[in-house]
């Protein structure tokens, strides 16, 4: 169950990260509102999920999941840029994010 | 302006986004060791900071790079403050690791400078 809650933990911060650009998109209070409630919800599953499983692995599963769903997302919808060396680079933070949090 | 370092308004945006990252620590360290109130008001005082300046930044810049750098330079950061405050041990791998990392946010800094067609 706690994978469960790490990876929902991390499905809302993807979510997050995409309500950055939507509020700069749309302007609106509600995406304001989501942007709040999806690291919120974020946070609180990361924490449900930290009560049985090993920090570091926790921290580095959470991490690389929203940065790469952010990344994702925003290539899909918000028509960020999709250039191989921009996608390498964000590949090699999340790799050794992940490798420096497993190790820590 | 443009120059060698690239536009100074895009440049304004990567000091955003280096001063949420070092918010980061901050809150990081604070949901780890916060004992008292008062340790609690400053931790939530540095998430508060840390994701206005986020979202700030995301105006300008491709929220995907950052989120990335931000992440990133929060786990560097993060890293060198157990080491350097709290004594836990920064081996070989932990630095190889960290040397990666930041070739990837200059890389990425590099790529945000190249022009392209103008975003929404």
């Amino acid at each position: 169950m706690a994978w469960v809650y790490l990876i929902v933990a991390g499905l809302f911060e993807m979510t997050g990260v995409t309500m950055i650009s939507k509020l700069h998109h749309d302007k609106t209070i509600r995406a304001f509102f989501f942007l709040v409630i999806s690291f919120w919800l974020s946070f609180a599953f990361l924490a449900l999920a930290m009560n049985t499983l090993p920090m570091g692995i926790t921290y580095a599963v959470w991490t690389g999941i929203g940065t790469a769903g952010g990344a994702i997302l925003g290539m899909i919808w918000y028509d960020e840029p999709k250039d191989w060396f921009r996608l390498s680079c964000i590949g090699l933070i999340i790799i050794s994010a992940a490798g420096l949090k497993l190790f820590s | 302006m443009e120059g060698f370092w690239g536009d100074d308004k895009m440049n304004m945006q990567w000091v955003k986004v280096v001063i949420a990252a070092m918010f980061e620590i901050g809150w990081v360290i604070g949901l780890k060791h916060a004992a008292s109130w008062w340790e609690w008001s400053l931790t939530f005082v540095c998430i508060y900071i840390s994701f206005h300046l986020l979202v700030m930044a995301g105006k300008f810049l491709p929220v995907g790079t950052v989120y990335a750098v931000f992440a990133g330079l929060g786990t560097v950061g993060t890293v060198l403050f157990d080491t350097f405050l709290f004594g836990e041990q920064l081996g070989p791998i932990k630095m190889v690791l960290i040397g990666v990392l930041l070739i990837g946010i200059i890389g990425l800094k590099l790529a945000e400078d190249k022009p392209r067609e103008e975003r929404i």
